[in-house]
């Protein structure tokens, strides 16, 4: 089992010193074997929160720590904590003209391996096949630019491809459920339950209780001025749907 | 004259002499023939001087034109009427200085793909490449410049007829100490006619690139377009890169844009590569790789491998650093 902490976690906007910071005050201890969920209304850190985990050199710690299996990765770049287990699903892809979808997920796997010990490229290609198949993607999207003119559901689409290809240890969803409709929704959704079991965990941003339905989380939690307010198991999530978040005080 | 454009020391490269190379066509049935052509500038008639003017005659039922030269020369290509062909051209020098002139016609109704290879290694290299397209005629014209000489390269096309067509791409790569200066121009004289010139260059070390683009619409070119793009990206501090569009629109009726950019690489693209596991490095040359591709559209193969392997090399010398 492997654990990835987050500790009193305080976090501002680098280029922006005078604003207050974002994050003051996050704890959360997230299991493999475990999916997590946040949800929150807009503005109050979520996606600070799994950019920060993340690395994005936009964000700076001001306070806390957050650890994978006890050890500190606050001083690693972005690279070192994605081969360390973490994989951010984003919620605006970049696009990047140029590099294949395949291509660039090969080099991801082989990130990851010995330098004298690529993955086979039959066997990639086999995963590949297997993999777009799954997510009911057509074989071209392979071949094609990374996420270049891609549409939205079909960029989010690519993040899950990404995500069961690499195998993470530690996958961050950020609204990976903006902007789908139902069928690519119920796809998605697949794709993270397909990856569930021992040796993964999810910690899923969403604002809408629907895509809990497809991917039922172990623990939801509220975030609410730059910190977690109420955690609790996927009835909350429920809940909320009826209540919104407009009730809830500042913890 | 010069064009009148600032930062290209044309008199500069100029003043050293130029040696004619040899010259090879493929298919080898395309005679190489002796010709005359009369210089329409400074540039040309410098160019000409010991240098004989070769001609060749492309037919209407040729698929693909090689033209292989070492060192530089002059040449005339003419494309018959109603052809559709492919024109590659692989240039390579070493030595001190070396002068090229291609004047590619394109006669109506053809379609030419127009691919030049060019590594030049001498320490100067001029080259004056002038394309003249006719009435309804299309020109997909792509210039790989991987030139590791000093100097600059003017890329002329004269859209003369009714509904000509031209995209000028041009994908450069400037490393070493190197000082290139890229003007590519289309003319739109002919009514109708749709010009758009597309440049990207990546530049490291302390070398420095400038891409002057300049669109120009003479009047009574009603109905036309000219569209221009011009960007370089700076891998290093030492890096310098200019990219000037010009327009010079003398029609009312007419369609026209330019867009430019002189930057480094961009941090979210990085980010995005970095957060699948990809060492920055790595990140770096996928990104910049992909940045560059898009002035080099119309090669693919065998050339286009050649190309990217020497991109490689390159960023892995100069990121290093």
């Amino acid at each position: 089992m492997q654990t990835l902490t987050i500790e009193d976690l305080h976090v501002k906007i680098k280029a922006e010193p005078k604003h207050p910071e974002i994050l003051n005050g996050v704890n959360l201890t997230i299991n493999t074997g475990e999916v997590h969920a946040i949800m929150g209304p807009n503005g109050t850190g979520k996606s600070t929160l799994e950019e920060t985990i993340m690395g994005n050199p936009a964000y700076e710690v001001t306070q806390g720590d957050i650890q994978i299996d006890g050890q500190s990765i606050l001083n690693l770049p972005v690279d070192e904590r994605a081969r360390a287990g973490l994989f951010l699903g984003m919620q605006y892809p970049s696009e990047i003209a140029g590099v294949t979808n395949a291509e660039f997920i090969r080099a991801a796997i082989n990130a990851r391996r010995p330098e004298d010990d690529p993955m086979p490229i039959m066997s990639f290609l086999n995963a590949l096949d297997e993999t777009m198949a799954t997510l009911e993607m057509p074989t071209d999207m392979a071949d094609r630019y990374l996420n270049q003119g891609f549409s939205g559901g079909e960029k989010k689409r690519n993040e899950i491809l990404q995500l069961m290809m690499i195998q993470p240890s530690f996958a961050l969803l950020d609204e990976i459920d903006s902007g789908l409709d139902i069928d690519a929704l119920r796809i998605v959704a697949k794709g993270v339950n397909l990856m569930r079991g021992e040796n993964f965990a999810s910690l899923i941003i969403t604002h809408y209780q629907r895509l809990l339905d497809y991917i039922v989380p172990d623990v939801v939690h509220v975030m609410k001025g730059g910190h977690i307010i109420e955690t609790g198991g996927p009835e909350l999530a429920l809940e909320l749907e009826k209540t919104g978040y407009e009730h809830l005080g500042e913890a | 004259m010069w064009p009148n454009l600032p930062k290209i020391p044309y008199q500069r490269y100029t003043k050293t002499k130029t040696v004619g190379g040899a010259i090879t066509v493929t298919p080898a049935t395309l005679p190489l023939q002796s010709g005359q052509y009369a210089g329409q500038n400074e540039l040309e008639n410098w160019l000409l001087v010991d240098q004989p003017i070769s001609r060749i005659a492309v037919p209407a039922n040729l698929e693909m034109v090689s033209i292989s030269g070492n060192g530089g020369g002059a040449l005339v290509v003419d494309v018959a009427d109603n052809a559709v062909v492919t024109i590659m051209e692989h240039w390579h020098s070493q030595g001190e200085s070396l002068g090229l002139l291609v004047i590619l016609n394109v006669g109506a109704n053809a379609q030419v793909t127009y691919i030049n290879d060019d590594q030049f290694h001498s320490q100067v290299a001029v080259i004056d490449r002038v394309a003249n397209v006719g009435e309804h005629a299309t020109l997909d014209w792509t210039v790989a410049g991987f030139n590791q000489s000093a100097g600059f390269g003017l890329l002329q096309t004269n859209l003369l007829g009714r509904f000509a067509k031209a995209t000028v791409n041009v994908g450069a790569l400037a490393a070493g100490k190197q000082h290139f200066g890229y003007t590519t121009q289309i003319e739109n004289i002919g009514q109708k006619t749709v010009g758009h010139i597309n440049q990207r260059g990546v530049i490291t070390d302390s070398a420095h690139l400038i891409f002057n683009g300049i669109g120009h619409i003479v009047q009574g070119a009603r109905g036309s377009d000219n569209q221009q793009e011009n960007r370089v990206l700076m891998l290093s501090d030492g890096a310098r890169g200019d990219a000037n569009p010009l327009l010079l629109i003398d029609e009312n009726d007419v369609t026209a844009g330019h867009a430019a950019s002189v930057a480094r690489v961009d941090a979210n693209q990085l980010y995005y590569l970095m957060s699948r596991g990809l060492p920055k490095a790595q990140a770096q040359r996928m990104v910049i790789r992909g940045f560059l591709d898009a002035g080099l559209v119309g090669i693919d193969g065998e050339l286009r491998q050649d190309l990217f392997a020497q991109i490689e090399r390159t960023l892995l010398n100069g990121l290093e650093k």
